[in-house]
């Protein structure tokens, strides 16, 4: 019976696979088309930040204009789930991986595997602590993101005046990164004074909580900086419950939700990454790698940031200018 | 012997000493921590945990566990926000019907109470072991919620005027008779629990069915439709959570009450009840809750590190069940 069982799975996959030739074959009429079924690995962490879904569709979309396959995959921030995705590409034969890695130490090492096993790794938002390891390391210009939101922060603020901090996962280097740019350009004003510091995760309700109980030692702050706009969020709800929705309030990333608040006058700028270009960018630089055997560009390259407000709100869409 | 009876009394109101033990601490470092608005807000907060430990203690004291609230938090709230935000629709006719806020909350209560039911089921009937079917609800109840808007946030759940859905942020944001609305809940639903645990039939059939499963058989306990009923509250009251924070933030987010049964767990714990069933109180899980909201807030408003938060978290629950084994030896 077992005999039966696999002759009849061979047959099918014989099918399956000569259709996926003819499949294969249609597809790669085009001039600069990939011949044979090339794939990319694309790995991002959560798509329920939209964030990351946003650059995780950007690239997908790219690579298959471009006639690769692609495997979607999400490592929720987790080294060790991230590895085994990695094995999972290898094992797959990927042409490349597009990877926003699980951490700058932890993920050196799956980096460093799918290089011994011959394959590309293009890292996008977040870098490694090494290089050579990765071929291109293509980031937002966080630093400089957060002195630009800093610099509106200030303006608003009017130079003076007491206000919060809400930073990201303290394990994060974005976090650090941002708050350092934030404080590179505020701590130069003598009038303005930082009353209250916390982490909230980068998460929303986090944040409601923590401005919440921050604001009862320190009802008269005019202002609240964020880490990230889903923090800025989680502050503007817990400002308008407590009515002080005039409190000036500046996140970092441009979603969408946050470009919406900054368009209904409650939040007042944000910092966008321009993560859905930069996912194309990596798609592009993965290909030109696989038909020319170079990228044609250093490996770490950072990609500026822009300001979000009131007044030009309307140019933006999902993490990229319209 | 008398020296022993204090012993006894001290360990059994240990939740209760501990809870003035860091009140006092956090009100000698803290001039804002006892101020009237400080503590409306620590108790909005403590809300939130309170209300899952409730419904976790009747479920600890039937014996099981339930690992599935946090995701029914998740998901009860993206059920509101997906019926706010798109409606009820129905394909076949092509419509789309704007329920009102009030019925919104029904449903999301409904979908959290029916996740519960599951639960109990599966447990009741078919003799899963409770911490592994919560565990698998607590994945498919999340996946489900992710599923719903693809991974995304219900941004907007003020509702508009034209759809006659407006009024839900009221939850998260009202104030009657100078309480916020989760408070009240949190009140009422304590009231209730006290009631329901010590003055009624079903409360001592749920204390028989976790203290000696066979015996509460025996004298005619209908086990498997008291364990339903504890999961069904369990999953209700979840869905309360889920519906009071998509409120407060105006926005549903799927991955919303992760860990948050961890935290339930410990407040149960905290307050006496034995994780083997049997054993314990809803007011002892009261001021568990409080003592791990009181231990929160009081460190966020000193401005101590996030890391230290949970060091210092954790040390509480595990001093808490380092007491409860003295309690059990001297009793």
């Amino acid at each position: 019976v077992t005999v039966r069982v696999s002759r009849a799975s061979v047959a099918l996959l014989a099918v399956v696979a000569s259709l996926a030739v003819t499949a294969c074959s249609s597809s790669s009429n085009s001039a600069d088309a990939p011949v044979g079924p090339k794939r990319i690995a694309i790995i991002t962490p959560s798509h329920d930040n939209p964030f990351f879904k946003a650059e995780a569709e950007a690239a997908a979309e790219q690579a298959r204009k471009l006639g690769y396959e692609v495997l979607v995959n999400s490592h929720d921030d987790d080294a060790n789930k991230q590895d085994q995705l990695i094995d999972v590409a290898i094992a797959r034969k990927v042409s490349a991986i597009i990877l926003d890695n699980a951490g700058a130490d932890a993920s050196i090492a799956a980096v460093n595997k799918a290089k011994a096993a011959g394959i590309p790794s293009i890292l996008i938002d977040r870098e490694i602590n090494v290089t050579g390891a990765a071929t291109a390391q293509i980031v937002s210009n966080n630093y400089q993101g957060a002195t630009l939101g800093a610099e509106e922060f200030v303006r608003l603020m009017g130079e003076k005046g007491s206000y919060i901090e809400l930073v990201g996962r303290e394990s994060d280097t974005n976090a650090s990164v941002r708050s350092r740019g934030y404080h590179d350009v505020l701590d130069k004003y003598p009038d303005l004074k930082m009353v209250g510091k916390q982490s909230a995760n980068w998460d929303q309700r986090e944040a409601f909580q923590k401005t919440e109980t921050m604001l009862q030692g320190n009802r008269t702050i005019t202002g609240v900086i964020a880490g990230n706009d889903t923090m800025a969020l989680g502050a503007m709800a817990a400002l308008k419950a407590a009515g002080m929705g005039h409190v000036i309030v500046v996140g970092f990333d441009g979603s969408p939700d946050a470009i919406a608040s900054i368009k209904a006058k409650e939040m007042r700028a944000t910092v966008l990454q321009p993560a859905a270009a930069i996912a194309r960018m990596a798609v592009d630089q993965a290909h030109r790698l696989i038909t020319n055997g170079s990228t044609g560009q250093p490996e770490k390259q950072a990609v500026d940031c822009e300001l979000v407000t009131v007044a030009n709100a309307d140019q933006f869409g999902v993490f990229s200018r319209k | 012997m008398a020296e022993s009876r204090v012993l006894g009394l001290v360990l059994r109101i240990r939740a209760f000493i501990a809870l003035g033990v860091v009140t006092l601490v956090f009100s000698l470092l803290s001039p804002e921590f006892l101020t009237s608005g400080n503590l409306s807000i620590l108790v909005k907060h403590v809300a939130i945990n309170a209300i899952l430990a409730i419904g976790m203690t009747f479920v600890i004291l039937s014996g099981g566990i339930d690992l599935s609230v946090g995701s029914i938090v998740g998901f009860s709230g993206m059920v509101a926000g997906l019926l706010l935000s798109r409606g009820l629709v129905f394909a076949p006719f092509d419509s789309v019907i704007y329920p009102h806020a009030w019925f919104v909350v029904v449903l999301a209560l409904l979908s959290g109470m029916a996740i519960g039911a599951m639960n109990g089921w599966i447990i009741s009937r078919l003799g899963v072991a409770p911490f592994i079917a919560t565990l698998g609800s607590m994945y498919v109840a999340r996946g489900a919620a992710l599923l719903m808007s693809d991974g995304a946030t219900f941004p907007n759940l003020a509702g508009e005027a034209s759809l006659g859905n407006t009024g839900f942020p009221w939850i998260g944001t009202g104030n009657p008779v100078g309480l916020p609305v989760s408070v009240w809940i949190m009140a009422l639903l304590a009231c209730g629990a006290i009631f329901l645990a010590s003055r009624t039939p079903f409360g001592r059939h749920v204390y028989a069915v976790g203290g000696n499963e066979r015996a509460a058989t025996l004298s005619g306990v209908r086990v498997a439709q008291v364990r339903l009923r504890v999961y069904v509250m369990s999953g209700f009251c979840a869905a309360l959570v889920g519906v009071i924070i998509a409120a407060q933030l105006g926005a549903a987010h799927p991955a919303t009450g992760a860990t948050f049964e961890l935290n339930a767990i410990a407040a149960v714990v905290l307050g006496g009840t034995s994780l083997m069933g049997g054993r314990g109180t809803v007011g002892g899980t009261l001021i568990g809750a409080f003592v791990i909201g009181v231990l929160a807030d009081g460190l966020v408003l000193l401005g101590v590190s996030e890391f230290w938060q949970m060091v210092v978290k954790g040390l509480v629950i595990v001093l808490a069940v380092i007491l409860d084994q003295f309690q059990k030896r001297s009793s």
